[in-house]
């Protein structure tokens, strides 16, 4: 009875999941029939995907990057520009902008990887800045401030998405599959490789992980992620500019997965739904809302330093309630999905 | 006895409310106004806030068969805020009108639910050449470039000037700046010897600057805003150069005469507010803006969004009785020679107001009108 417990329970688990993401919140927002709650709630599932894949590199793997957002607006520029450029609908530009991303994160990842902690986090900002700086002065290419207008929304092979209800169920499609992906990623013998290079990196490397590649790798993955965010945020509002994309944003996404515990895949979504949520419902508090939010943060590192959900909570629960891997195998016990 | 006195005294003041209050119950009319009231530009948001109030408060008192309430959201100026703002208020059945944003990216990025959703938007200061392309419901109540450029090309070549030097901000609205002047100078004969553009909040311009003395320009053409122009001309007059420089309105507030000081002797500007005209209407509005805000006097945005506000209270009051968002939108685009503030108000077809211009020099830390 138990063996079969610890079998369903994850299915049970993962279940109940989809099922409040598909079903009963939508349900909720339909009740309610406003298009400010479903503008809220596609925003945050935005930003939870933000956060899921800068922690995968800065939670997990411990490497400072502060050009998150840089990143965001490469995926959001390439779905803006293949879509009014070149004609191109969502169902494409969203894989593409995320290659792009990837490809870009590839290029500058390059020469960078081998640099470690503070060196790493200038790297990076030094890479977020000059992206930023070219969206905005590669007139040319980005329209530079002038920002860009999309014709096209959300579609999927040519079906007219752009509806409310549509809009939230292709925006929490998209960020689901790829929650999945990074919890497999991080939850893995992967992951536990890239904990041992936030742990130590050179004892890493003496035990034989190859720690510049898969660095590399990581910040390659997290950037395709982020890229789909920016095709998300592009195709769902219509219009961007480089003003979306500042380090002010790296910051925001930053701030989100501290808040919510480094390392932790739930605590990054949990700080994106805090940090993207709470400024909205205080808005009554008026010029008032900015200092609660610092004050709720200031609090949270303050009472809670591992996070609102902090890694080892993270890790138990995807143990125990989500089977990571951890159950008990035919010849001895499992540490991750392989 | 007393007691009794004063209780009866109290259900007759009762009554008298409630009887009174049938004949006082007016309709109230609502809109929206979004704007960074915290953030970078909190500066600016708060004194469209300010502005709004003022016109708010003349209508009210008014008697008038209806009342104006405005719900003010801050948007900081950032484009996620903004959007979100936007669906609020199509939520709000009660908003029939929006005005702003400030920025001309964040107006255009709520423009886009405005579009879909059918809200007439009116903004005080986007200045973007596309923001009124994006639909029939976009408005704006700021001279466009395309209209300044030509003035201000106008006016140099009859000065004389045959040479120019333009640096502009890097932002959409610096991007217009030089595009249509560029086209303007061509027009009337001027000859563009150099041109940059640089970031907003840039602290150390001595590197353009020298870059501008090599070329040696008649005249300096200048897209910026209070902050980034005070620190110019400062640097300017520092290096001791005398070359007669030019602007747009966006520069016109009297902050920028406090940052500079004498240094912005000279400047050279398009407007369409004079705060110290003999207009009864402008003295009426410096007048409040100046018991609310310490004696300083109001600059050309907050102008323009008092008179935005009131374009769309004048509208409301055309479409009275049946104010909704498509009357509003309707009575916005027939609006003609709005008389406000910033001078008389058309908008043409393509939802652009038609100004007329002003020229304006600064003489002695004030500005001035400038003769020809």
């Amino acid at each position: 009875m138990s063996g079969f417990d610890a079998r369903m329970r994850p299915l049970a688990v993962r279940a109940g999941l989809a099922l409040l993401l598909f079903a009963v919140l939508p349900a909720v927002l339909a009740g309610f029939d406003r298009s400010y709650y479903y503008q809220v709630a596609n925003l945050a599932l935005i930003f939870v995907l933000l956060a899921a894949s800068l922690q995968l590199v800065t939670g997990v793997a411990g490497l400072l990057h502060l050009g998150h957002a840089a990143f965001y607006g490469v995926g959001a520029y390439a779905a803006a520009l293949l879509s009014t450029e070149l004609g191109l609908g969502f169902t494409v530009t969203l894989p593409l902008a995320g290659l792009i991303a990837a490809v870009i994160a590839l290029l500058v990842a390059l020469p960078t990887m081998r640099l470690v902690s503070i060196y790493f986090a200038v790297a990076t900002l030094a890479i977020g800045q000059m992206l930023y700086l070219v969206m905005l002065n590669w007139v040319g290419l980005t329209k530079g401030p002038n920002g860009i207008v999309l014709t096209r929304g959300l579609e999927l092979f040519g079906f007219d998405l752009s509806g409310r209800l549509a809009t939230y169920y292709t925006v929490a499609g998209v960020v689901a599959l790829s929650l999945v992906a990074l919890g497999r990623l991080s939850h893995s013998y992967y992951g536990n490789a890239l904990r041992s290079i936030r742990e130590d990196d050179q004892c890493a490397d003496a035990m034989g992980v190859r720690t510049a590649r898969l660095k590399m790798e990581v910040f390659t993955l997290s950037a395709f992620f982020a890229g789909v965010a920016g095709a998300l945020w592009a195709h769902m509002t219509g219009y961007i500019s480089p003003g979306d994309f500042d380090f002010g944003e790296s910051i925001l996404i930053l701030a989100m997965i501290v808040v919510g515990g480094l390392g932790s895949l739930p605590g990054a979504a949990i700080g994106a739904l805090v940090l993207i949520l709470l400024p909205e419902v205080l808005r009554d508090l008026g010029d008032f809302r900015n200092i609660m939010v610092g004050l709720v943060m200031f609090g949270c590192i303050l009472f809670l330093p591992k996070g609102l959900m902090g890694e080892v909570s993270a890790l138990r629960l995807a143990r125990q309630q989500f089977g990571a891997a951890w159950r008990r195998t035919g010849n001895g016990v499992g540490i991750g999905w392989r | 006895m007393r007691m009794r006195t004063f209780a009866l005294a109290t259900i007759a003041a009762f009554a008298a409310a409630n009887l009174a209050v049938p004949a006082l119950a007016r309709d109230t009319v609502t809109f929206g106004y979004q704007l960074p009231l915290t953030g970078d530009t909190a500066q600016y948001g708060q004194d469209f806030r300010k502005a709004a109030e003022i016109a708010l408060e003349e209508f009210n008192k008014g008697d008038k068969p209806f009342t104006v309430s405005i719900v003010f959201e801050d948007s900081r100026s950032d484009a996620k805020e903004g959007v979100n703002i936007a669906r609020k208020f199509v939520d709000d059945r009660r908003i029939v009108g929006v005005l702003g944003d400030f920025t001309s990216t964040v107006s255009m990025a709520a423009a886009q639910v405005y579009k879909n959703e059918g809200m007439p938007q009116l903004s005080q200061t986007a200045s973007h050449p596309d923001y009124t392309k994006i639909s029939e419901w976009q408005f704006r109540n700021i001279a466009t470039q395309a209209q300044e450029s030509p003035f201000n090309a106008a006016w140099m070549a009859g000065s004389g000037i045959k040479t120019v030097a333009v640096i502009a901000e890097q932002t959409d609205w610096g991007q217009s700046v030089v595009n249509t002047f560029a086209a303007a100078a061509r027009e009337k004969g001027l000859n563009i010897i150099f041109q940059e553009n640089f970031n907003r909040g840039l602290k150390d311009f001595r590197s353009v600057i020298s870059k501008i003395q090599r070329a040696n320009p008649d005249a300096i053409y200048t897209g910026f805003f209070y902050e980034d122009g005070a620190q110019f001309l400062k640097q300017v007059h520092q290096m001791g150069i005398r070359t007669p420089v030019y602007s747009t309105s966006a520069a016109y507030s009297p902050k920028l005469l406090e940052l500079a000081g004498e240094a912005a002797n000279g400047l050279r500007l398009t407007s369409n507010f004079l705060p110290n005209s003999p207009d009864p209407d402008v003295r009426h509005f410096v007048e409040e803006w100046k018991a609310r805000s310490n004696g300083a006097e109001p600059g050309q945005f907050p102008a323009q969004a008092y008179d935005a506000v009131r374009i769309m209270i004048a509208a409301a009051e055309r479409a009275h009785p049946d104010v909704t968002r498509r009357s509003l939108r309707d009575e916005l685009a027939k609006t003609t020679d709005f008389p406000g503030v910033t001078g008389k108000t058309t908008f043409d077809a393509d939802r652009e107001p038609q100004k007329v211009l002003a020229k304006v020099e600064v003489t002695g830390g004030q500005f001035v009108p400038a003769g020809e």
